[in-house]
């Protein structure tokens, strides 16, 4: 086989991959589910997910942007959007969550676990969420106490 | 098949020899699941705590082990591996006969396709960079590609090749090696599918 | 490369007419062809004798199976 036996293509060629992950399949692909699983599982999953949702709402309420205009900011699949806020038992991809924690920067991690994609044994995350679920309910407007919540939340999510 | 040809030493920047094979047992594939999987993991976890990292730790293909050891008997698969200092740095897995181009300029010609490509973690810049560590070799991946490349011309293919690119590695395909994306695969999670024309790959063993 | 061994190939001129015709369809050689239906009849074969079934899907979804003895 005629391998280039050029250096400066080969430095050039090194540097390119050095910037990525070429890899196709293998280990890197399978990683997720690895370390997803060593962890033991937490009571009341209920209030994180619903966290999670309501978090979404209101975020994306303050800023007056609908779903589709949500999907688009972000690049993130409408439908799985839409699934995310209606349906309680879907689960988002990882990349979703991770271009949601970038939006709204916050910490991907933490959205992960609120997310239910994630289990981590935090009493601290599971009351704010309780709490923040409790006092944020769907309405037209985002009222003073809600934003006081969200601000809230976000403070405590952003903390480490 | 066994060539010697030049990976980069990370240490002193400058090439030094490798060998490239396709005489790949499984003993090796056992070697990457022993030495590899360990250090691939420690790094996933530190890459966990950094903000921003969703597309280096997809979740993908299910790589069935079990089968591999079947697979190393057929035509239509081959194994490349790449080995320096005694050590395995870099596998590959391609197939000629399940996939065939999709480009509609050449829609149905067959090609090489990459169905397994992967550097050891130890050379692999985002990995070890996350574990507070240099990488130790470089162009690893970049050998491996070139030789499928390179078997795709030998077959008679003429440089065609295909592959499923994992989100993070699209700009890399299209834009460094130059392919064309074609196409979103339902059946294979929505993998990006990049595919090389003859010129194409002319123009990447070229360094174009 | 791997050393090569050469095999002489008798075809009926309807035989031959199909594999001139692939050959230019796929921009193979005449060789290469036959070689690419070696390794695709070694897979299949493989695979069936593993117990899996090959199939193909029409353009309504209807399967109809197809087995390689």
């Amino acid at each position: 086989m005629k391998f280039n036996k050029d250096r400066n293509w080969l430095i050039k060629r090194a540097e390119q991959e050095d910037q990525h992950f070429i890899s196709v399949g293998g280990l890197i692909s399978r990683i997720d589910p690895e370390w997803q699983a060593d962890v033991s599982s937490v009571p009341n999953v209920e209030a994180t997910k619903t966290a999670f949702v309501r978090l979404l709402q209101l975020a994306r309420r303050e800023r007056r942007l609908s779903l589709e205009q949500l999907a688009q900011k972000t690049d993130v699949d409408l439908g799985e959007l839409v699934k995310i806020e209606s349906d309680e038992s879907f689960k988002p991809t990882p990349r979703t969550i991770h271009r949601l924690a970038e939006f709204l920067k916050l910490p991907a991690k933490k959205l992960m676990v609120l997310a239910g994609l994630l289990q981590v044994k935090d009493f601290g995350l599971q009351q704010a969420s309780v709490r923040f679920a409790a006092r944020s309910e769907p309405v037209e407007d985002v009222s003073p106490e809600e934003h006081a919540a969200l601000e809230e939340y976000v403070k405590f999510l952003n903390e480490q | 098949m066994r060539e010697t040809i030049q990976i980069i030493d990370n240490q002193s920047g400058e090439p030094v020899d490798a060998e490239i094979f396709d005489e790949v047992a499984l003993a090796h594939f056992i070697e990457t699941q022993a030495e590899w999987r360990p250090v691939v993991l420690a790094a996933a976890r530190a890459l966990s705590q950094q903000p921003n990292q969703g597309f280096l730790i997809p979740r993908h293909f299910h790589w069935d082990w079990t089968r591999k050891e079947a697979e190393l008997k057929l035509l239509a698969v081959k194994f490349y591996g790449l080995a320096c200092e005694g050590k395995l740095q870099g596998i590959m897995k391609v197939e000629t006969v399940a996939h065939s181009c999709r480009l509609p300029e050449q829609q149905g010609k067959p090609l090489v396709y990459i169905d397994y490509v992967e550097s050891a973690p130890w050379n692999i810049k985002k990995l070890m960079t996350a574990l507070g560590q240099p990488q130790r070799f470089r162009a690893v991946g970049t050998r491996l590609f070139e030789a499928a490349v390179l078997q795709s011309q030998e077959e008679g293919f003429r440089g065609r090749l295909g592959l499923h690119s994992l989100p993070g590695s699209e700009g890399f395909y299209i834009n460094e090696c130059g392919m064309t994306p074609v196409g979103r695969d339902p059946h294979k999670q929505n993998l990006l599918w990049c595919e090389f024309t003859p010129e194409q790959a002319e123009r990447y063993l070229a360094g174009e | 490369m791997n050393p090569k061994r050469t095999m002489t190939l008798n075809l009926t001129d309807q035989e031959m007419s199909v594999l001139d015709q692939l050959s230019v369809q796929k921009d193979l050689s005449k060789t290469a062809l036959i070689r690419q239906a070696l390794r695709l009849y070694q897979l299949v074969d493989a695979r069936i004798t593993r117990g899996e079934k090959l199939f193909f899907e029409d353009q309504d979804k209807q399967k109809a199976e197809l087995m390689v003895l």
